[in-house]
Parts: structure tokens; C-alpha cells; sequence
């Protein structure tokens, strides 16, 4: 009784050895891709995202564990856009695996399947000193949800054909769902298309576009310097002239200046998560954007 | 893994091999924030050659900037008492010029970042043999020919050499990483008294370094602040447990 038992487990143990080897290994710089390629992906992927959702997702502190998960990779998807630039170089050129260096199979740049907005143009390029791909905010616009989807799907497919079955339908599933949702984000954010906002930085103008809302300013004077007293004047002149429905304000940037334009104009100040896990309750991809709405519609 | 924390525990070595000296000489001149605002000062330099070249010749500039810095607090050293707060306002004025050199650039402050917020962790190999040629060539310099200067023309080197220390010390490894190691094991070796100070920081600073490198790995904390949060802790710890009062050098 005892040997056969003893048999069973070690035969299961034998037969699960290659199916838990040939998950495919999944990094991603930050937790919504993660997120996403899990509904892409499900039990045929492992999936570890290196940033934290709280955290500013343009300087992210690395640790050792990063290079770790950078080298077990077979598949690395990141945001693009230059929103990586300032911590994933060194990091990618420490942990040295060819699966998943620019250019190879195993690195998949997400900005490649959407467009992009405030692109500079080659005159304003030649003077280097403008963010040359555009903005990199473009997952909070949730129509983009589905694209991205697709290239994830598109990439899992080619690098693990055996399981793409599984990932079409998952696809479609997610897809599906997503829709739902969309119809129902559409319907909630409806009466808000034409309202006048502000944002601490450029992270939002996606979503702002996507349902009508106008964006009047932003807090900080230039994408990571705080702001200066004469920007703050002219935000408030701006103010003055113009019905502002809310001033948004991200989870890592300072918000002493959000606070003191909210009292004093009477605004109210709306903390929106940027990233899965910024907010408590934003814990996945379809509760961020719930999040967001509700935060939005709701004041 | 090993290979990184082997190249983190390298780059801990040959910043430490000199850093020390300059450690217990900054010590004893009661200078400690010189390193700072040469760094600081270095870090200026970077922000010029961004908002005016583009980033181009960023190294010479940022040294140049270095060493006006070192001459400056040598100069002043010789004429002035209040030389402590000399050095940290030129941190401040350092640290303020290069906000509002980089508030005029679009994404100033993301390059800066890119620039300057470097990690231990991710020094390349090529990189630390370069730094370990240059300080085994000022290490020689410093032994054969500064150490037979006198007066003025000593104090110009000292600062002249530990300029250019600190300029490539803060590109591997970052302001407080360096601040902590040249600081660091070099008050411990002060606080012990006996011996030879020079080797007792090499030797503290260096289990040191592979504890907090270690320790590191083990929780998954950011390897240059848990080699500064080790230097600084222990260094903290001798002060206040040392016997008796007195860690003078004169016995």
C-alpha cells in the first residue's frame, strides 16, 4: 500500500516535472501588464511584474530580485514610450539574458500597438529636448486594453504554440468582457464629456480624451519639476475664467499644490490610480478602471 | 546572481581603497561635507552640459566643475574659520542651480535622474576596472608625490586629487553610497584608535560591505541603501559605545 502510494506521487511527480518546465516565464515592467497577461495567458504563464503599482513608474528603485526575474525570463513586455528609460537599461544589460534584449523574440514594447499623443514633431526632435515618442500614459485609455490584449496574445501564441488554443479563447473571453465594461465606463462617464480638469502630471490625458473631458493645465510647470509660483498664478488665473470640475492627482507625486488650488478654489481633489495596486481598491485591471470611473463620476 | 553581487562587492572594494584615506584625512580636518559639495558641485557640471551641449562632454565638464569646487575650499581653507559652512552652503547653492538650470528643460529632471541616480548594482565591469586604474594612479600620486608636499601647495593637491575621486566615485555609485563608505569605516577606525587606521577601515569596510551586500540578496532590499544603512549604523554605534571619551589620535 505504502510503495504504491509512494509510486503514485512519484510518477505524478515525474509526469508534472516538463508541464511545470514548459511555463513560459513572463516579466513584466509594471503590474497592469502583468495583470493583463494573466487573462491572456492564464495557468500556461507564469507572470512577475518588477514595478510596484504605488510607486512612480518613471524612476523605479531596483532591487536584486529584479535581475533574478530578468534572468529566468523567456518573454519581457514593458510599456515603451520612454517610460522605462530611466531604470530598465541597466538593468536589462546587468542581467544580460539574450531571451529578452531589445530587438529579440522574447522582448515585447507595448507602445507599438497603439498611437500615441503629443508626439513632438522633427523640428521641435532636433532640439533633443523633448520627449521624443510622446506620452507614455496611453494604458488609461481603457479602449487601448484591446490592443494591447491582441499583440500579448499575438506574442504568447508564436513563442509557446502548443498552448495557442488556450490563448484565443482567452482573448476572446477577455475581450468580451472588456467590452462590457467599456459600454458600461461610456455610459457612467457620459455626463462628464465637455468638463474642464486639471492633473498634477500628464498621466491622465488619455482617459481625458477618450471620454471628452478637457484638460485646462497641469500643476507641475514641466513633466518632473514641481511647479513655480508664477505657473500657479497663471493655473489660477486660468481658474478664474473657466468652470473646473476637479483636479486630479496621482498616488506618488507630491499634492501639497493640488490641496492649496482645491481649497482655495473650492475644487474638490481626486486621487486616481495610475497602475494596478495604487489604490487599495484597484487590485486588477477591471476594479482599477471601476476605480477610476467611480472616483471620476462620483467626486 | 553571484556575478552581480561579486561586481557590487568589486566596486565596494575600489571605492573603499581610497575613499578611506581621504576618509580619515577629511576626519581629521573636520571637513566632512567637503564630499558633498564637490559631488554636488559635480552634479552641476552634469546639468550645464545637459541644458547647454545636450549632454555632450558631461564627464569633462562635470570634473571641471569638481575641481573649481576642490580649489575653491582649498583656498578658503587657508584664509577662513568658517570654512564648515563654506562647504555646505556650496551643497545648497550646488543642489539649487542645478533645479533651476533644469526647471527651463523639458524632462530636465528624468535625464538628470537617468544621469545621476546611479546604483551600485548595476556598475559594469569595464567601469570598475577603469575607476581602479585611475585610483591606483592617484593612490600612487598621493604616496610618492603628495606626501612630500607642505603648506599650500599640499592643501591644492588634496583637494585637486579628492575632486577627482569623488567626480568618478559619484557616476559608479551615487552621492550617499560614496558619502557612507568614505565616512563610514574611517570613523570606526578613528573610534578604535589602535593600529593602523588606514588598514582597520579597509578591513571593517570591507566585511561591511559584504554583510550589507549579503543582507541585501537575502531581503531583496536596494543594494546601495542597505550598504549605506550598514556603514552608517555601525559607524553610529562605535561613537556612542567607544570607552572612555577621548578617540583622539594622541594616545
Amino acid at each position: 500500500m505504502k510503495r504504491t502510494a509512494l509510486f503514485v506521487i512519484l510518477a505524478a511527480g515525474i509526469l508534472a516535472l516538463p508541464l511545470t518546465a514548459a511555463k513560459l516565464q513572463v516579466v513584466t515592467t509594471y503590474p497592469y501588464i502583468a495583470k493583463l497577461t494573466e487573462h491572456i495567458g492564464g495557468a500556461q504563464v507564469n507572470v512577475h511584474a518588477l514595478a510596484g503599482g504605488q510607486w512612480d513608474p518613471h524612476t523605479i528603485m531596483a532591487k536584486p530580485s529584479f535581475i533574478a526575474k530578468l534572468r529566468r525570463a523567456d518573454l519581457l513586455i514593458i510599456n515603451g514610450a520612454q517610460l522605462e528609460i530611466g531604470w530598465l537599461p541597466p538593468l536589462l544589460s546587468q542581467a544580460n539574458n539574450p531571451k529578452v534584449n531589445v530587438g529579440s523574440q522574447g522582448m515585447l514594447d507595448l507602445s507599438r500597438a497603439v498611437k500615441l499623443i503629443d508626439v513632438p514633431d522633427s523640428v521641435s526632435r532636433a532640439h533633443g529636448d523633448i520627449h521624443p515618442d510622446g506620452n507614455p500614459h496611453y494604458y488609461l485609455n481603457p479602449d487601448n486594453m484591446l490592443p494591447l490584449a491582441e499583440a500579448i496574445a499575438a506574442k504568447l501564441e508564436r513563442m509557446d504554440p502548443a498552448a495557442s488554443q488556450t490563448f484565443v479563447e482567452n482573448l476572446a473571453q477577455f475581450k468580451l468582457k472588456w467590452q462590457a465594461k467599456l459600454a458600461e465606463w461610456e455610459k457612467r462617464l457620459a455626463p462628464l464629456s465637455g468638463a474642464w480638469v486639471i492633473e498634477y502630471h500628464k498621466n491622465y490625458d488619455y482617459l481625458l480624451r477618450r471620454y471628452g473631458l478637457q484638460l485646462l493645465g497641469t500643476v507641475e510647470l514641466l513633466p518632473g519639476i514641481p511647479p513655480t509660483s508664477k505657473h500657479i498664478q497663471e493655473l489660477e488665473n486660468k481658474i478664474a475664467g473657466a468652470k473646473v470640475r476637479c483636479i486630479l492627482q496621482d498616488v506618488y507625486n507630491p499634492d501639497e499644490a493640488s490641496r492649496h488650488l482645491a481649497s482655495k478654489h473650492d475644487i474638490p481633489m481626486i486621487k486616481l490610480p495610475h497602475d494596478v495596486g495604487a489604490v487599495r481598491e484597484a487590485e486588477g485591471l477591471f476594479s482599477m478602471f471601476d476605480e477610476i470611473v467611480r472616483r471620476l463620476s462620483h467626486e | 546572481m553571484s556575478d552581480i553581487l561579486f561586481s557590487a562587492f568589486l566596486l565596494s572594494v575600489v571605492l573603499l581603497g581610497i575613499n578611506s584615506y581621504f576618509g580619515l584625512e577629511i576626519i581629521r580636518r573636520g571637513i566632512i561635507f567637503t564630499d558633498l559639495a564637490i559631488g554636488q558641485t559635480a552634479a552641476l557640471g552634469a546639468a550645464v552640459s545637459l541644458f547647454f551641449f545636450d549632454g555632450r562632454l558631461m564627464y569633462p565638464i562635470s570634473l571641471l566643475f569638481a575641481l573649481l569646487a576642490g580649489l575653491l575650499i582649498s583656498l578658503v581653507a587657508r584664509r577662513s574659520n568658517n570654512l564648515e559652512a563654506f562647504i555646505g552652503l556650496m551643497y545648497a547653492f550646488g543642489f539649487a542651480a542645478v533645479y533651476i538650470i533644469l526647471s527651463k528643460s523639458y524632462h530636465g529632471m528624468e535625464e538628470f535622474q537617468k544621469l545621476m541616480a546611479a546604483d551600485i548594482l548595476f556598475t559594469p565591469m569595464k567601469d570598475i576596472t577603469h575607476t581602479a586604474l585611475l585610483y591606483a594612479a592617484l593612490g600612487a600620486f598621493i604616496w610618492f608625490v603628495q606626501r612630500r608636499t607642505t603648506g599650500t601647495l599640499r592643501d591644492i593637491l588634496f583637494f585637486v586629487t579628492f575632486a577627482v575621486t569623488v567626480t568618478s566615485a559619484v557616476r559608479l555609485a551615487g552621492v550617499l553610497v560614496l558619502f557612507s563608505l568614505l565616512v563610514g569605516p574611517a570613523l570606526i577606525a578613528t573610534v578604535i584608535g589602535r593600529g593602523i587606521p588606514l588598514v582597520n577601515a579597509w578591513v571593517i569596510g570591507t566585511l561591511v560591505n559584504v554583510g550589507a551586500i549579503a543582507l541585501s540578496y537575502r531581503f531583496d532590499f536596494p543594494t546601495g541603501y542597505t550598504i549605506v544603512f550598514c556603514n552608517a549604523l555601525l559607524a553610529l554605534l562605535a561613537v556612542m559605545l567607544r570607552r572612555g571619551g577621548n578617540s583622539s589620535p594622541h594616545h
